[in-house]
């Protein structure tokens, strides 16, 4: 039998009818896996976490999709092998990599699919018209607030009777925000009791060598370390700037919202810039205030959240970044006010 | 404040307390809430308090007579945990406070100014002590005038919240918070869970903060009629607002891009809600508790209903206190208007005011009790 439904549950196969095929279907315990001839499944997860490290997103081709039982075993095992490996960024870089590549996919869908898959992740939607979709505005807030680009802001968007109203390619993104917090939470969970088979230590190892080799700074696992006020990705970038390295102008932004953040006042922050190269004090002074909502329209910009530095290449986590999804929240090892993924 | 007027206030308050007990409900579950009292003056906040029962809240309130009373609009775990963090959040109420004081400025006539270091004071306001020099401490009474703004706000508020938002009136609260503001209690389910950064965005949007003008200007300059424009929200609020601003869509036309970008503004600011943010991102922010005295004027924090709103009279509706003539010593105060009658101006003077408007005097700190 292989019906449109399986395929689907192969091209996304986060969405919880994958989970009742494989619970119905295959013995999911580490010895069976084993033993199950799942060597295939094991290959292709070792797979999907290393397209998440190389190319930034897990790829799915109409092939895999065909091969859907190995297709589908492949995401838990490698949810498996990422818990393995116990790694912050490899946790959060393989939560981005299979939400990427299921937002390329979902594009291509109908309305029906995607609606469908948009109500299985919790974020609901109806559709108004062939183009327009609406969501609720408390799921729309907790989904959208990590993007940086205004027209996300609410104050932007086309609310109306306790909904936003969004186009299809924007109701995928949301979705891929919730699949990104799914995976990654899924990631987070113990991996399951039981011996750990040496298959899966050797695919776990293997992956552990391609990251070492793509990202030589972030390959060592951080040793626990007391914890600072300043989370890693920023404190890197403070570092280098007081080398006198030149900083990008997105890391500027980050350290400067950071600063302003932490009410640091303009002066210091400025005094802080002065060491970068090409430092004008009237430049820094504008670009500053502005950031700080003295200047333009009083709107104050925040600090980019995890995901926006991730995608960046400016996340270099340690165990303290555990569950966190903005850089402000550092070290907050309850994060009971954010709602849980279901 | 003298110690016999702290014994008057306190009983005072107590027989408010004691007849209207019954009225002070905090919010379900109160086991998950945290308290904050006043108890004393010039003393800090007493927080961290938590209450298994309605009846063991109510005995507390009897037993210590409170000056003032919050309520958190978070619910916790452990919510009597001092650790903010250990509190454990599980969601909070949408709360929103319009200050009259950032509405609208008080009257000269309705202000007064003390200089603590050598005992002079006046009407109106004065940053510095004329005599001395030293900064004065500056005394507001409630102002009518500038409740009315306030009020106004309040009711643009729950007009976007309504509309927009989606919020159901039974599930919004307004209050007078019996000196110089509004409140708005929003406790609708899927509202609950909103993190602070969300939070942060419903500001934005009733600030009106961070709003691409760019788009609204094209549409302007091109003379698109409100037919034309498939804009929702606040949006098409701000560019209704315009066009009939400017009477006609070829006038805009014709008009500098600048001269319409002014004009865009202008509507934004007359548009935007006045609440202040930090209230409401704050997610662990305490609320004044509903029908308790505020002492800050000796009123009632009063539940207002929806369709009362454009008729409330704050200045008669959250009197606490009853009429017993009762002697005052008045240092200095305005003329003011309380319980429907106007009082005042006085200065260095014995008088008999009723009770209502003694406390008020005396939580201004502008008079000391002198028997009854
Ligand atoms: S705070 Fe966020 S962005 Fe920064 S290192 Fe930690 S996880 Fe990465
Ligand atoms: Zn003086």
């Amino acid at each position: 039998m292989m019906s449109e439904n399986v395929l689907r549950a192969a091209r996304y196969p986060f969405l919880p009818e994958t989970r009742e095929f494989i619970s119905r279907n295959i013995d999911l315990s580490l010895e069976s896996l084993e033993k199950t001839g799942s060597e295939a499944a094991l290959k292709r997860a070792v797979e999907r976490v290393k397209n998440a490290l190389i190319f930034k997103e897990v790829k799915v081709t109409a092939l895999d999709e065909l091969n859907y039982v190995r297709e589908m075993l492949s995401f838990p095992i490698a949810i498996i092998l990422v818990s393995m490996i116990m790694n912050e960024y490899v946790r959060r870089m393989y939560a981005l990599g299979e939400s990427r590549g299921a937002y390329r996919r979902m594009l291509n869908e109908s309305d029906e699919t995607l609606l469908y898959i948009g109500e299985k992740m919790g974020v609901g939607g109806v559709l108004d018209d062939e183009n327009t979709i609406r969501v609720k505005i408390p799921t729309y807030l907790k989904l959208a607030y990590s993007f940086h680009a205004p027209h996300w802001k609410l104050v932007n968007r086309a609310v109306n009777n306790g909904y936003v109203s969004m186009g299809k390619t924007e109701y995928a993104r949301l979705i891929q925000v919730e699949v990104n917090n799914y995976v990654y939470e899924k990631t987070l969970e113990p991996v399951p009791a039981g011996a750990v088979p040496d298959s899966f230590r050797r695919a776990a190892d293997e992956i552990v060598g391609v990251w070492s080799r793509l990202e030589t700074g972030k390959a060592s696992r951080v040793p626990l370390r007391e914890r600072e006020d300043t989370p890693p990705c920023i404190g890197r970038i403070i570092r280098r700037m007081e080398n006198g390295e030149n900083a990008s102008h997105f890391e500027r932004l980050v350290v400067a919202t950071f600063m302003i953040a932490r009410s640091r006042n303009i002066d210091e922050i400025i005094e802080f810039f002065s060491k970068q190269p090409d430092y004008k004090y009237s430049v820094t002074k504008y670009q500053v205030e502005h950031l700080a909502g003295i200047r333009g329209g009083g709107k104050k910009y925040s600090v980019p959240s995890c995901r926006t530095m991730l995608t960046n290449g400016l996340c270099y986590p340690d165990e303290y970044c555990k569950g966190i999804k903005h850089p402000l929240r550092y070290g907050e090892k309850n994060v009971a006010d954010e709602p849980r993924v279901p | 404040m003298l110690q016999t007027s702290l014994e008057f206030l306190k009983r005072e308050f107590f027989k408010y307390y004691y007849e209207n007990i019954s009225r002070l409900v905090p919010p379900e579950p109160i086991r998950s809430r945290e308290f904050g009292f006043f108890l004393e003056k010039g003393k800090g906040m007493f927080r961290h308090k938590c209450f298994n029962s309605l009846r063991d809240f109510h005995e507390f309130i009897l037993n210590e007579i409170p000056l003032d009373i919050y309520v958190s609009a978070a619910n916790y775990e452990d919510p009597c945990n001092r650790d903010m963090s250990e509190k454990k959040l599980v969601n909070a109420e949408l709360f929103f406070d319009i200050d009259a004081e950032s509405v609208a400025a008080v009257s000269e006539e309705e202000s007064a100014w003390i200089c603590q270091k050598c005992n002079q004071y006046g009407i109106g306001l004065r940053d510095g002590c004329p005599s001395c020099g030293a900064p004065t401490e500056l005394v507001r009474l409630v102002s009518e005038k500038q409740l009315n703004v306030a009020l106004r706000e309040t009711e643009k508020l729950i007009h976007v919240l309504r509309e927009d938002f989606g919020i159901a009136p039974e599930n919004m609260r307004v209050f007078y918070s019996g000196n110089r503001g509004y409140h708005v209690h929003v406790n609708q389910e899927d509202f609950l869970n909103v993190t602070g950064e969300g939070r942060r965005e419903i500001i934005d949007y009733l600030l009106i903060q961070g709003l691409d003008e760019k788009e609204l200007l094209n549409f302007l300059k091109r003379g698109v009629s409100i037919g034309g424009v498939s804009l929702k929200g606040v949006k098409r609020r701000v560019y209704m607002r315009v066009l009939e601003k400017a009477g006609s869509v070829e006038k805009l036309k014709t008009s500098k891009r600048e001269t319409v970008l002014k004009m865009l503004e202008g509507i934004v600011e007359e548009l935007k809600v006045r609440i202040d943010p930090v209230v409401t991102i704050d997610m662990h922010r305490l609320m004044r508790m509903p029908e308790s005295i505020n002492s800050s004027s000796g009123m009632v924090k009063r539940r207002i209903r929806l369709e009362d709103l454009p008729s409330f009279k704050p200045l008669e509706e959250a009197i606490a206190f009853g009429d017993e003539e009762t002697c005052l010593k008045v240092k200095i105060a305005p003329r003011f208007r309380l319980g429907g009658r106007t009082f005042g101006p006085f200065k260095d003077e014995e008088v008999e005011l009723p009770a209502y408007a003694a406390v008020y005097i005396v939580c201004k700190g502008l008079g000391e009790y002198a028997g009854r």
